[in-house]
This record gives C-alpha cells, sequence and structure tokens, in this order.
C-alpha cells in the first residue's frame, strides 16, 4: 500500500512545528498497551470492515436497529439502604422526578447470606445497602410498587437463592404471577472470586445455582434476565480497558458452557443474557470498548451455533466509576459523572447509573441522587444526542480503537481459553494477578501525576471543607432488623419452616432445583440466613486465597525518584535502630470484600520495604486484633470502603487493648466522611488516609508516626 | 520498651499472646541488645521446653501448604492440642521489604485460640531461618504449645536447616504433568519422614495416586535415613479434609517406633549437638569478622592476595595469627 500522498506533508508539517522531532514523539501509550498516534485519517480503516449497521450483526454499532432515536436508554439510578421502609420511600421520590427502573443494593450482611443478628455482620447492617432478613422485608422495600409493571435490577450474587426467591414471593403475594415479572439479576458468581468477595459457596455449587436459576426462569419468567455478566467491578478493581473486556467476556462464554452442560439449549437462556460494564474517566476508549465488546460477544457466541439472533447480541447496562471519584474538591465529581455518562451514551449502553458526586465520602443523600440522576435526564433530554445512532461510527480514530482493543482483548480470552475457560483460569489465580498489578501500576502513576486527578495531584484545594449534608445510617437500623426476625421467628408455623428448609438441603443434595425449592421456605417465613445455612449445610462456605504480587508499584517510579528513595531509606534506618523492619498489619473488617486498595497498599508498602502482613477477608475487630497481636506489628491498617468504620475500628482499639496492644499504632483507610475524622481520631486512630491519598504521603504519614515513637 | 527478661518468662509460660509473640520479635532482632536479652530468656525458659512434637512441613510453592496447615492444625485443636505455627516467608521484595499472606489462607486457624500462628520473614535476621526458628520453636514449648510445627517453602536451603531441628519432617507434593521429581530437590527427600501428595481431589485423584507410585519407586533408590522407619508416600486432600487424620497417625507411628528403640532421644541429642556446633561456627566467624585487628588489617591482606605479592596462605596465616598471640 502507497503512503498517502498528503500524509508525508503533514508529517513534516508537524515535525517542523515540533522543532524536528519526529511526530511519533507524540505517540501516547495507553494503559492498555495501545499506542495511540496524534492523528488518524482514511488509512487507518483501509484494512478494517467499519462499515455495519445497527440491530444486525456483529451489532458493533449497537443491539437495537433504531437505537436512541427510537427510545433513548434506561435511566436506572442503583439505590438503597438503611430498612426496606426508608429504601421504599426513597424508591417512590426517585421514579416520581423521572427514573424508570428501580435498582436495588443490598447491604453486606445480606449479600453473605447472614441474618442481621447474626455476630459477625454488627457493623454492616443497613450500611451499603438495604438490609434483607425474610420476604416481610421484601414486601415493605416494594410496597406500593406495581412489579407487573416495573422492571427492577438487583444487585446479587451470593444470597441469589433466598434473594430472588424472595422477590417471587414478595409479587406473588401483591397478586403479580411469575410470567409477569421483568428484571435482572446480577447473579454473576465468577467475577466475585474475581474482585468483589461477596460469594458464599465454593465455585462448583455456585455455578450449579446459576444454571438452576436460568432453567427456572427460561420455563416461569420469559421476561427476567437471569445474569448480568459484570465487569464493572474489574474496572473498580483497576482492570484497564482490555482487561475489562476480556474478563468480562470471558465470564460470559463460561456461563454458556455452563448452561449448555446443564442440557439446555443456546436459544432458550442466551437472549436473557444481559452485561454491566464499568465507564472510566478515558473517554474514546470506553466508546470504543462497548463497540468491540458488543463485536466480541457475537464472534464468541457463534461457536454455539445459535438460531436466534438475540443470542448473540450483547445489550449492557453501564455505570459511571465509583474510582474516578475523589473525596477532595468533591463538586468535580459532577463533571466527572457527566463525561463518563456521555462515553456510555456514545458507546451504546442500554441503560445507566451515574453516580452520586458524594461516593467517595459517604452514602448518597436525595440531594445528591437527584444531581446524579438528572446528569443523565440533562444529556437525554437537553443534548439533542439521541438523534442519531452510533454518532461515531465511522471515525477514522474510533473505528481503529475498537479494532485496537478487539485485538487485544481477543489475544487475553484465547489465553483463557487454553486455560481451559474462565473458571480454570480462575483457580490458576491469572485474571486476579493482572487486574492487581493493572491497579498497582494506575496507583503507581497517579502518586507520581502522570495521571492527572483534578483536586488530588493537581491544583489542590488548600482549604477542604465539606459544605453539605452526608448520609449516616444510624446503627439503630440493626435494633430494628433484630426485633423484627424475632417477630417474624415468634409467629411463623417452625414446623413447617423446618420442613421446608429440610427439603431445599434435600434438593441441594440430591440435583433438585434449589430456586424452586427455596419458595416454599421464604412462603413459610424462613429468614434468609437459615435459607443459606440450608444450602451451607451441603456446599461449605468459600475461603478465598489471597495472593499479592509485589514489585508493580515500585516499577512504575523511576529508580531514582526521591520520594520513594527517601521512603526506603527510612524503613532501613528504621530496621538499623530497632532490629527489624516497621510491621504493618493490613486488614479488612466487616463483611465489605472490596480488596482492590488494601492488596495495592499491601504491595506499595512492601515495595517501600515494609513487613506487610495481610489478614484474611471479613474479619471481626477480636480476630483482627489476635492477629495483630500474634505477628507483633508496629502498626494495624483499617482498610473501610462500606460505612463500617464507626463501629469496627473504635472496637478493634478496644479489643487491642483487653490484651495489652495498646501501643499498637492504629490508621484508617478507604471511604470515610472527613465529618468522622474527628471521632475516630477521638476513639485512637492517629492517621486517617480518605480515597485518593497518594501511597507516597501515607507511607510518609506512617514513618513519621513510627519514628517520633520509636526512633 | 523493653522489659525485665523475668516478665518475658512469666509471660511465656502464662500463655500470654503478647508477651510470647514479643519474646519472638527479640529473638528475630538485629539488635545486640535485644539478642541478648533474648539469649537471657530463652535460657530460662530451657527447662520447661522439649514436650513437643516438632513438625517440619516444606514443599514446592503450589503445593498448598498453608491450606493444608489450616486442615491440619484445626484438627489437632478440635482433638484438645495446642499448637504453633512458625512460617518463613521467602516474599521479600528488593527493598528488602515482604509480603507475609499465610494467614489469608489460614482463616480458621488464624481465628483459632487454640492456635499461635507467626509468620516471619526470611531476610534481614541475623544467623538466618537456622538460629531464630529453634529458639523460637522453644520457646512457644514453654508456652505449652505441644504441637509445634515450622513451615518452609521447598526452594532453597531453608529445608535442611529446618529438618535438622524437628522430630518428623513432611514433604507436601502434588501431580502434575510427570514431572514430580524436578522442581524439588534430591536432598530434600533424603531427609523426608513422610511424602504427602496433596490436592487429591477432583479429577486430580487418579493422578495423585500415580504421583504416589512414582515416589515409592523414587524412594526405594535412596538408603533409608532410619533403621527404624520406613518413609511411606500418602495422598489427601486439604480443601475436603480427606487423608489428614493418617497423616497425624504416621506421625505419631513414627514417634512411637522412635522412641521404643531410643532412636528419637538420640536424634534430639544430636540436634542438640549439631545445634552447638552451629552456633559455635557462627560464633567464630562473628567473633572473628568483628576483631578490630582482623578489620584493620584485612583490606590491606586481601589487596596484596589478589596482587600476588602474599601467598593466600601467608594472608590468612598472618590473619589468624591476631588471635593466636592474645
Amino acid at each position: 500500500m502507497s503512503e498517502h500522498p498528503n500524509l508525508q506533508q503533514w508529517k513534516d508539517l508537524a515535525s517542523k512545528q515540533m522543532k524536528g522531532k519526529p511526530v511519533d514523539a507524540l505517540d501516547w501509550m495507553t494503559p492498555e498497551g495501545i499506542r495511540v498516534k496524534p492523528l488518524y485519517t482514511a488509512e487507518d480503516l483501509e484494512n478494517l470492515d467499519a462499515n455495519t449497521l445497527p440491530g444486525m450483526a456483529p451489532y458493533m454499532r449497537g443491539p437495537m436497529a433504531t437505537m436512541y432515536a427510537g427510545r433513548p436508554w434506561t435511566v436506572r439510578q442503583y439505590a438503597g439502604f438503611s430498612t426496606a421502609k426508608e429504601s421504599n420511600a426513597f424508591y417512590h421520590k426517585a421514579l416520581a422526578a423521572g427514573q424508570k427502573g428501580l435498582s436495588v443494593a443490598f447491604d453486606l450482611a445480606t449479600h453473605r447470606g447472614y441474618d442481621s443478628d447474626h455476630p459477625r455482620v454488627s457493623g454492616d447492617i443497613g450500611k451499603a445497602g438495604v438490609a434483607i432478613d425474610s420476604v416481610e422485608d421484601m414486601k415493605i422495600l416494594f410496597d406500593g410498587i406495581p412489579l407487573d409493571k416495573m422492571s427492577v435490577s438487583m444487585t446479587m450474587n451470593g444470597a441469589v437463592i433466598p434473594i430472588l426467591a424472595g422477590y417471587i414471593v414478595a409479587a406473588e403475594e401483591q397478586g403479580v404471577s411469575h410470567e409477569q415479572l421483568s428484571g435482572t439479576i446480577q447473579n454473576d458468581i465468577l467475577k466475585e472470586y474475581l474482585t468483589r468477595n461477596t460469594y458464599i459457596y465454593p465455585p462448583g455449587p455456585s455455578m450449579r445455582i446459576i444454571s438452576d436459576i436460568m432453567s427456572f426462569c427460561s420455563k416461569n419468567m420469559p421476561r427476567y434476565n437471569t445474569i448480568s455478566i459484570s465487569g464493572y467491578h474489574m474496572m473498580e478493581a483497576g482492570a484497564n480497558s482490555v482487561l475489562q473486556t476480556a474478563f468480562t467476556l470471558a465470564d460470559g462464554i463460561e456461563y454458556v458452557k455452563a448452561a449448555l452442560k446443564s442440557g439446555m439449549d443456546v436459544d432458550t437462556f442466551a437472549p436473557r443474557l444481559s452485561f454491566f460494564f464499568g465507564i472510566g474517566m478515558n473517554f474514546f476508549m470506553d466508546i470504543a470498548m462497548l463497540r468491540a465488546a458488543r463485536f466480541l460477544w457475537h464472534r464468541s457466541m457463534s461457536q454455539f451455533d445459535p438460531k436466534n439472533p438475540k443470542s448473540s447480541m450483547l445489550r449492557t447496562h453501564c455505570q459511571t466509576s465509583g474510582w474516578s471519584l475523589t473525596e477532595q474538591d468533591p463538586y468535580n465529581n459532577v463533571i466527572r459523572t457527566t463525561l463518563e455518562a456521555i462515553t456510555a451514551v456514545l458507546g451504546g449502553t442500554q441503560s445507566l447509573h451515574t453516580n452520586s458526586f458524594d461516593e467517595a465520602i459517604g452514602l448518597p443523600t436525595d440531594f445528591s441522587a437527584r444531581i446524579a440522576r438528572n446528569t443523565q435526564i440533562v444529556v437525554q433530554e437537553e443534548s439533542q444526542i439521541c438523534h442519531v445512532i452510533d454518532p461515531l461510527g465511522g471515525s477514522y480514530y474510533v473505528e481503529s480503537l475498537t479494532n485496537s482493543i478487539i485485538e487485544e482483548a481477543q489475544k487475553i480470552i484465547d489465553e483463557i481459553e487454553e486455560l481451559g475457560g474462565m473458571a480454570k483460569a480462575i483457580e490458576s489465580g491469572m485474571p486476579k494477578m493482572r487486574i492487581e498489578e493493572s491497579a498497582a501500576r494506575k496507583q503507581a502513576r497517579i502518586d507520581q501525576g502522570l495521571d492527572v486527578i483534578v483536586g488530588v495531584n493537581k491544583y489542590k484545594l488548600t482549604d477542604e471543607k465539606i459544605d453539605f449534608d452526608v448520609r449516616e445510617v444510624p446503627s439503630s437500623v440493626r435494633d430494628e432488623q433484630v426485633s423484627r426476625l424475632k417477630e417474624i421467628k415468634e409467629t411463623r408455623d417452625s414446623d413447617a419452616v423446618k420442613k421446608a428448609l429440610a427439603d431445599l438441603t434435600s434438593a441441594a443434595q440430591n440435583d433438585g432445583n434449589l430456586l424452586e425449592a427455596a419458595l416454599p421456605a421464604v412462603r413459610a417465613r424462613a429468614t434468609l440466613g437459615e435459607i443459606s445455612d440450608a444450602m451451607e449445610s451441603v456446599f461449605g462456605r468459600f475461603v478465598a486465597t489471597t495472593r499479592c504480587i509485589s514489585g508493580a508499584y515500585s516499577s512504575e517510579f523511576s529508580s531514582n525518584d526521591d520520594t520513594i528513595k527517601s521512603l526506603k531509606k527510612r524503613t532501613a534506618d528504621f530496621l538499623e535502630k530497632q532490629g527489624r523492619r516497621p510491621r504493618l498489619l493490613v486488614t479488612k473488617m466487616g463483611q465489605d470484600g472490596h480488596d482492590r486498595g488494601f492488596k495495592v497498599v499491601a504491595s506499595a508498602y512492601a515495595d517501600l520495604g515494609f513487613d506487610v502482613d495481610i489478614s484474611p477477608m471479613f474479619q471481626t475487630p477480636e480476630e483482627a486484633a489476635k492477629m495483630a497481636i500474634e505477628n507483633d506489628v508496629h502498626v494495624v491498617g483499617a482498610s473501610s470502603l462500606a460505612a463500617g468504620h464507626k463501629t469496627l475500628i473504635p472496637s478493634l482499639i478496644d479489643e487491642l487493648g483487653k490484651i495489652g496492644g495498646d501501643d499498637i499504632i492504629v490508621v484508617a483507610g478507604g471511604v470515610i466522611p472527613p465529618g468522622d475524622y474527628d471521632f475516630l481520631f477521638k476513639a485512637g486512630v492517629k492517621a486517617v488516609f480518605g480515597p485518593g491519598t497518594p501511597i507516597t504521603d501515607s507511607a510518609d504519614k506512617t514513618m513519621t508516626l513510627l519514628e517520633e515513637k520509636y526512633l | 520498651m523493653l522489659k525485665d527478661p523475668k516478665e518475658y518468662v512469666n509471660g511465656v509460660l502464662n500463655k500470654d499472646r503478647l508477651l510470647l509473640a514479643r519474646t519472638i520479635t527479640l529473638i528475630e532482632s538485629t539488635l545486640p541488645t535485644h539478642q541478648a536479652l533474648a539469649k537471657e530468656i530463652v535460657n530460662q525458659l530451657l527447662p520447661h521446653t522439649g514436650s513437643s512434637v516438632r513438625l517440619g512441613i516444606t514443599g514446592v510453592p503450589g503445593a498448598g501448604k498453608s491450606t493444608y496447615i489450616e486442615s491440619f492444625g484445626n484438627m489437632l485443636t478440635e482433638m484438645g492440642h495446642r499448637i504453633a505455627v512458625l512460617a518463613i516467608d521467602p516474599s521479600s521484595t528488593r527493598s528488602g521489604g515482604s509480603i507475609l499472606g499465610d494467614k489469608t489462607r489460614m482463616e480458621k486457624l488464624a481465628v483459632n485460640q487454640d492456635a499461635f500462628i507467626r509468620p516471619s520473614p526470611s531476610s534481614g535476621t541475623l544467623g538466618g531461618v537456622g538460629r531464630k526458628t529453634r529458639e523460637t520453636m522453644l520457646v512457644c514449648e514453654a508456652a505449652g504449645y505441644d504441637v509445634v510445627i515450622v513451615e518452609t517453602v521447598g526452594v532453597g536451603q531453608s529445608e535442611t536447616t529446618v529438618a535438622s531441628m524437628v522430630d518428623f519432617f513432611l514433604v507436601l507434593m502434588i501431580a502434575g504433568a510427570g514431572d514430580e521429581l524436578q522442581g524439588i530437590k534430591k536432598g530434600v527427600l533424603e531427609v523426608a519422614d513422610a511424602i504427602v501428595i496433596n490436592k487429591a481431589d477432583g479429577d486430580n485423584i487418579t493422578r495423585a495416586e500415580v504421583a504416589r507410585k512414582e515416589y515409592e519407586t523414587a524412594l526405594h533408590m535412596l538408603m533409608p535415613a532410619s533403621p527404624n522407619w520406613t518413609v511411606p508416600v500418602l495422598t489427601c486432600s486439604s480443601i475436603e479434609n480427606r487423608g489428614i487424620d493418617r497423616i497425624w497417625e504416621t506421625v505419631l507411628a513414627h514417634k512411637t517406633a522412635l522412641t521404643k528403640t531410643g532412636e528419637m532421644a538420640e536424634k534430639r541429642k544430636t540436634q542438640a549437638l549439631d545445634w552447638m556446633s552451629f552456633l559455635l561456627e557462627e560464633g567464630l566467624h562473628q567473633w572473628f569478622y568483628t576483631d578490630s585487628q582482623v578489620t584493620g588489617s584485612l583490606p590491606r591482606l586481601r589487596q596484596e592476595t589478589a596482587d600476588g605479592l602474599i601467598s593466600p596462605a601467608a594472608a590468612a596465616d598472618c590473619l589468624l595469627d591476631h588471635l593466636k598471640n592474645r
């Protein structure tokens, strides 16, 4: 192929403007390892087949023929907190203000299959979502919401059986039959083992539960999406866009294979598979990502030979990135979310959640939720974006980038196939290591200012103050839940409950359909914890292996970076004077399973010369204290992302004191509202590191605390 | 913030978790003041040691050592034992720091009140694994732990050191694709008292059985280390909790066999003597190289040897004479 005649002229011109430097010097290497040039031309499209149509294979330009020109995306805000009653009131307000579908967030105790009165979950009730213990809570949650008309999305992966059964029975008692129900259950367990850790059972039984749900719904709930294959949490854990695409599609392929293996026909379930992608700040990259994902899903599904075109059509929900939100100068988050919303829209999403600007600080309030909802309503109804389908189709750059993502993601998908599929790959630890490596590298780029975050590592405010309300869930929520549980247990027919639970256990042993077997138990008012336990007695509870990479963080820094060098020297000096390196325990208490932050911290601190102990997930304060004492650490760093800090961290300090460890320094990190800092300091916490704190800063502060105390 | 040695001694004897942990920190410390204090404490505790079953466990990375100890340890505490686990973690980074993640794979044992688990970084301590682990083991015994497990990764030199301080040395393996004997040194097999093929579960059972036979054959070609013990090759599944009890029975059978014949007492005696020789050599080494006359003339003599101005033997004699003439 001959060089485009004008292109050489342009290159010369550009080079002249750059004082003789070659134009390649302007190339940008993305975190995905894709080389992006400063200019794309028709030449870049020559070998690409970009000329396709929406609603037709390979669906690159959109799954529907008319896309937003016919009907815009669904405004679907994810929400839930406190009790079912509070959340229900919140939903009613949101629906009155223009929201179209419901999306329920559950608290962590519910996710992990524990009732609110379980001793392990005292700090988690109603915090990161709504607390649900029985069908009575479910009925309150959907009170006044017609389940035959409203599509309901539920983010549930661990306790899917009691929750989905609870939703079905709540509908029954509203007079709504099974086939009238429409909505989505996330039900994507593979990514839980990868990133979010809100699983209950080991992978084998968990995959079986998914097949059982697919099979029940394909017969009884034809309008219901049985799974939402999610890349969102991978992105939040630090995966770049190529990793997100590849791992999400590989998860999808694994589910298809599992369903086929259980004897289903591909066209009975594949049209009900939906996806969920996370959208970050890399504007064109994530537009291209959604286009590439649709192309790749169509190509991947062709191996199963579906007859129904809908079987290979990728439909997706999107959410703007929580990781991109900052605690510092938080109104900037409205702007970030707007950009990400437009990214999702230009990429052709089917529904969208836009985050609230205060989510790096606390739970959304009515005010911040309204701004978040209006962010996408303004884009949808004021910007005139909706009139044209896939408006960036044919763009030299976007088409070329789409193709690069297709190529790079396909390589990873092939690699996973060679390992024997995603379940095997997860067992091997490969996807998790890749995501963590990507996360550590990103953190290092942020800490060096190579990735700019306004208000965090550039244009910082000298005087941060919070001039808006932050929502707090009172601890009385737990008392309310506990007393309702007591009431239910006193008034129900306990023989009927016992029998229904025994039947469920027997279905678990004998390959019965678990969703079907759980319905009588829910109707008899068995609680969520009891239903989970009935299955756990057969399946066991899964314990994750935590692996941690080292070296990735410091390798992003140049070898003579002064900050890194000086921190390494300080840890070495500490060793010389104290006879050992500074030793730090990083721990996560409560049921929050987001472990990116704490692993990036562990990995980076080890690179800086600390000895870092990692605790298992889901610790109680007493357990964390025992580990701190046994390992004889100087510092405990408690990570909290799920609003449990005000109970769990003071309780850790208490427990340490009880066994003589009151000289151990406690620091806290994660999503902690600045208004709570004083409370924590008074409780004895020595430093609090909010979201976006560069690790070099937190390590510096930690070393200063240590030097003051020991040197 | 150091306390009187008596306080540590009483703390350890009273099974105080905090003071036990802090005593271990003193043992591991590189500071001479800490080491002196540690020596004092260990000496005072010595009469209370010796009554535990000392177990060494090694295996290639990925053999499932931590998961195995999780199952094994919880089984033992259910039987009424109190167990201590000393995990030597090699995962040090170039910076010298390390990530100690063993307890994430020992979730239940980590919170078990009858268990004490102490991960230690392998780098940055004087005397290496040998000195500090031996002393830590004794301190745990004095604190009433009747089974002490030393876990080490089977890729370095540390496993023969560990084998020389325990009663029973268990090598954990997994079935691979025909290359079972690779990745682990022959020397490790020579000091093994049992070989266990872990992860014999799911579609791995057959392969584990094949591997078991291969190891049996390989062991036949080695000289048995003890006349009273034939090294068995077993299989187990840590995640399914199968075969774990048989391994404990094997440990007890080994103990009975060796105790009856007097070999166990002999073994511990030899180990104590070996340890004394080791400490003597280490002490001499340290004494020699920190002597001011030696450090004063060593660089010059090295240079002269390198330049051929003096013979290596003469240079060494010259240095040794400094000490002989004291």
